[in-house]
């Protein structure tokens, strides 16, 4: 019996020192990486709980908001795992790992995407810019809803608050904004998107000039943990059209999570105009989408 | 109007006592045990049960003793006065006599002492700030009630004052009133507010760990008893609740004591101790709700005691006589229960049906397990039995199970045997009749054990308090892992003596060693978890880690907002504002006032108007991670404070120019 009690202890001891990943490690982390990532890899940390400290000890350059609240992983051709405890992420199950190596208890895997994509334009980009405008449309009138540079609304003290209401959005007369901000996925996951508020009866357009387009219109739409954790029969539509001709609508059902569409668009491959996006009336709950043009494999 | 029945049985069992001589517990030292053990076959562990006997007819001698002293007649002359002993035997002779007490004491003063050298260190959750104000409030009334006591009664001073927190009931904020009144105030003992109200609590964690060693220590044995209590001490989650000026530590206390005088009763018999119960549960009632339930402990064990002695008293005079003990707390229980609560003394009923529809329709509250935050039913059936695996430590959990089986076995051989006789045909199992324990003291703990945990296999139970909701039950595994213990300690005695020749001392010695191998790690574990008490897992799990990896809970309420004072001190400017997220406006302010953390900064309720923004990592706390981001435009951390290499906190840092 008292063997378990020695267990116990000697476990305890290895846990707290020797299992404990020190700053150094991530330090040299940091440097190997500093040297070899380019800007369009992807850098990921095993197991997600480790997230903040890899993010701190990386910085911004490394781990910074768009490749942390990324879509998903698609658009990435090679991607960094930094792990530790011997995690891997899930969302590189697919992918070839090129090399290995071991910095302390750091292990950082090198992988490569069998089929990335090719981004043309990512919408997120451009908001803000003047190739974005937003409008409210109730039947035949189009009423702009103009870019401000405001105060967030990033909740208060206790939870669920909600999603921030971002200080530089497109805010309409009836109070309705289209903004773009960080979702809480259902999968407790970030993901940087566009929310489009409740209109009332109106459906909000939103407007991207001169996109490129590739040979699919790629994107991922999504609400609020906290509303989506209840699942009902709410559906929120997202329909884009080119050229005047429809590319697709997307169908969020609440209680999915964050899920992705894919619209084949050959046909525009190449070619520059306008797309839009309209977001249908009476979205009650906190609703968000992105997407991009690309060229898929 | 109660009475005790008239067990007939009882009365045999009583009469036919074996008129053994008084049982030395009191002269005896702790490892007194182990002497009378060896004098046992040695492959057999002393039966608790003969032990009890001991007890029982050392009481019978004593009380043979009293009467017989009072019969005699008083001698003729009197005798030259005996020399009166000194102080210092004085002293030991009433050690000699309250040596389980003593022990009982010694370990619940060293815990609290520990609890106090170690509160400092430790934040404030959200619950101690609500009571932190309430018991402010209430101090204003208690003080009324000195000055002018007309007045306090009336209820225009009532109301407004104990409205305040007024869906838990008042011993406990009263108590933290009074404390704070008392050693801050005027003998200025604690130079913490905090301190002077959480004093109560730690006291509360003391009388747990006292009337835990004795209800071992009377059950089973002195080194059961302390077993029991180092079990119960060296829970990381019981140390952390420990601390606080909250509940969750006093019910436990007050549960454990209440069927503690409960079983006292039925033992001793007598309207002493039956009036005991009665006020013990009245201020058990007063602590918390949980009280509510001890009748599901209390009513089936009594029916097992007294069911045939009740039947046959019906069947003879059509009453059903109810045990004493179970009368004074139908009577005194309730009515000390709205006695001590101002709240109640006006529109009492409706304000207690507002006091159990509070509790009955209580929200449910975000809580991570294995990875999937629960915010509503159903609650997972297997939260309660895994959170009990990782948080206790493993050690406490195998000697418990080694003691509940023992006990079990036992518990069943006596109905196997009853069941026997009923039929009048004896069943395979147990060969010879199990020893009797007229109080059923193995049922007893089982049912506090059950009664406790029985709510959380249900799916409409909300699990948002994690382990602190079912530490009622903690006292009783902590019994009978005393028991555990004493088999095991049976058995390595057993080979000690076989395979060498220790004498007493060294005997002792190895005792120790072999407390210290077992209770080694839970030590470790538990002095190593302050204070992130709530992330801490054992080590069979994977520590802190081991947590994380699982998804299990890492920590709710916000009191770990205080373990980021050195950062802030070395970071944080003058007059800079930091958003506290889930840390309570009071707990905050109480943060401030002690100077724990940097006074010159200024706490709001938003990211939106903070230079600096902290998340306490829950998963569903997420949220408030990712709406940072946004309005920081930034996911890169400031500082992250950790357990163990474990994310508790995350600090972000507006940038320049970014508003």
């Amino acid at each position: 019996m008292p063997l378990v009690g020695i267990v116990e202890l000697v476990l305890h001891v290895k846990q707290t020192t020797s299992d404990v990943v020190p700053a150094s490690d991530w330090t040299a982390a940091r440097d190997a990486l500093t040297t070899e990532a380019r800007p369009d890899d992807l850098v990921i940390f095993a197991p997600f709980w480790v997230d903040p400290i890899g993010r701190e000890q990386l910085g911004d350059e490394l781990a910074g908001l768009r490749r942390e609240a990324r879509p998903d992983e698609s658009r990435f051709a090679r991607a960094f795992e930094v792990g530790i405890r011997g995690a891997h992420r899930e969302e590189l199950a697919g992918w070839k790992k090129t090399a290995e190596r071991q910095i302390g208890k750091i292990t950082i895997g090198t992988y490569e995407n069998p089929a990335p994509a090719k981004l043309r334009t990512d919408l997120l980009e451009l908001v803000g810019t003047d190739r974005v405008t937003v409008s409210r449309v109730d039947g035949a009138s189009e009423t702009a809803c103009p870019f401000q540079h405001g105060i967030g609304q990033p909740g208060g003290l206790g939870v669920p608050q909600g999603p921030a209401v971002p200080g530089d959005r497109y805010v309409c007369s009836s109070g309705a904004y289209v903004g773009a901000a960080v979702l809480h996925a259902l999968d407790h996951h970030p993901h940087l998107c566009l929310f489009v508020s409740p209109s009332g009866a109106g459906t909000l357009r939103i407007r991207f000039a001169k996109i490129v387009f590739g040979s699919a219109l790629h994107g991922h739409s999504g609400v609020q943990w906290v509303n989506e954790r209840t699942p009902s029969a709410e559906r929120i539509t997202v329909a884009f059209s080119a050229f005047d001709r429809p590319i697709g609508q997307n169908v969020h059902r609440v209680g999915a999570g964050w899920t992705g569409f894919e619209f084949p668009t050959p046909e525009l491959a190449g070619q520059k105009g306008d797309l839009v996006a309209e977001v249908g009336a009476a979205t009650p709950r906190s609703y968000c989408f992105e997407a991009d043009t690309r060229d898929v494999p | 109007m109660s009475e005790r029945p008239n067990d007939e049985d009882d009365e045999r069992e009583r009469i036919t006592e074996p008129p053994a001589a008084p049982r030395e517990d009191d002269a005896q030292k702790l490892d007194q045990p182990e002497r009378e053990r060896n004098t046992d076959p040695p492959s057999v562990p002393r039966d608790d049960d003969a032990q009890k006997q001991d007890q029982a007819a050392s009481q019978s001698t004593r009380k043979t003793k009293k009467k017989a002293a009072a019969a005699e007649p008083p001698p003729k002359e009197p005798e030259p006065p005996a020399k009166e002993p000194d102080l210092g035997t004085r002293a030991r002779a009433w050690a000699t006599s309250n040596t389980d007490p003593l022990i009982g004491g010694g370990i619940a003063a060293v815990y609290v002492a520990w609890l106090l050298a170690t509160a400092r260190s430790l934040g404030f959750s959200r619950d101690e700030g609500f009571y932190f104000t309430a018991a402010y409030d209430y101090k204003r009334w208690f003080a009324l009630l000195a000055d002018a006591p007309i007045k306090a009664l009336e209820r225009t001073s009532i109301d407004p004052i104990w409205q305040n927190n007024h869906e838990h009931p008042a011993l406990m904020k009263s108590l933290f009133a009074l404390s704070h009144t008392l050693l801050h105030d005027r003998f200025k003992v604690f130079e913490d507010d905090s301190t002077a109200f959480r004093f109560p609590g730690m006291l509360m964690m003391g009388l747990a760990l006292f009337v835990t060693y004795l209800f071992a220590a009377r059950a089973f044995s002195r080194r059961a008893g302390v077993i029991a209590a180092i079990t119960l001490g060296l829970m990381p989650n019981v140390f952390y609740h420990a601390h606080l000026a909250c509940f969750d530590v006093p019910i436990m206390a007050m549960w454990t004591t209440c069927i503690y005088v409960y079983w006292r009763s039925e033992k001793e018999g007598g309207l002493s101790w039956a009036l005991l119960a009665g006020i013990v549960y009245g201020l058990t009632l007063e602590t918390k709700h949980n009280a509510w339930m001890l009748p599901a402990v209390f009513l089936p064990h009594a029916l097992v005691v007294h069911g045939r002695a009740i039947s046959r008293h019906a069947a003879k005079s059509s009453r059903i006589p109810i045990p004493t003990s179970l009368v004074a707390m139908a009577v005194l229980g309730p009515a000390l229960f709205v006695l001590l609560w101002p709240w109640l003394w006006n529109d009492t009923l409706p304000r207690i049906q507002e006091y159990v529809n509070f509790h009955v329709h209580h929200d449910y509250y975000n809580i991570e397990f294995l990875g999937q935050t629960y915010f509503g039913p159903p609650s997972p059936r297997s939260y309660m039995p895994v959170m009990i695996a990782a948080t206790v430590p493993t050690i406490s959990l195998v000697l418990f199970a080694i003691g509940a089986f023992d006990r079990a076995r036992a518990l069943l051989a006596r109905l196997a045997w009853w069941l026997g006789e009923a039929w009048g045909r004896m069943l395979a199992w147990p060969k010879a009749a199990p020893e009797k324990d007229r109080a059923q003291t193995d049922l007893l703990i089982f049912l506090a054990i059950a009664v406790a945990l029985g709510p959380f296999v249900l799916p409409r139970t909300p699990i948002f308090g994690g382990t602190k909701h079912w530490i009622t039950a903690y006292p009783f595994l902590a019994i009978l892992a005393g028991r555990g213990f004493d088999l095991v300690w049976a058995r390595l005695a057993l080979l000690l003596e076989k395979r060498t020749t220790l004498d007493a001392t060294k005997r002792i010695a190895a005792q120790v060693v072999v407390v210290a191998c077992c209770f080694g790690g839970a030590l470790a574990t538990t002095v190593h978890s302050h204070p992130f008490g709530l992330s801490a897992y054992v080590p069979l799990f994977g520590g802190t880690a081991g947590g994380a990896d699982l998804g299990l809970n890492r920590q709710f309420w916000g009191f770990t907002t205080e373990s980021l004072a050195p950062w802030l001190a070395a970071n944080a400017k003058p007059g800079e504002t930091l958003y506290f997220m889930d840390t309570a406006w009071p707990s905050w302010q109480r943060l401030i006032a002690e100077k724990r953390i940097p006074e010159t900064l200024r706490g709001v309720s938003s990211p939106a108007e903070a230079e600096l923004s902290i998340v306490h990592h829950e998963q569903h706390i997420n949220e408030v991670d990712y709406n940072i981001w946004t309005e920081y435009r930034s996911s890169t951390p400031a500082y992250v404070l950790t357990h163990d290499g474990v994310p508790i906190i995350t600090v972000y840092r507006r940038a320049r120019g970014h508003r």
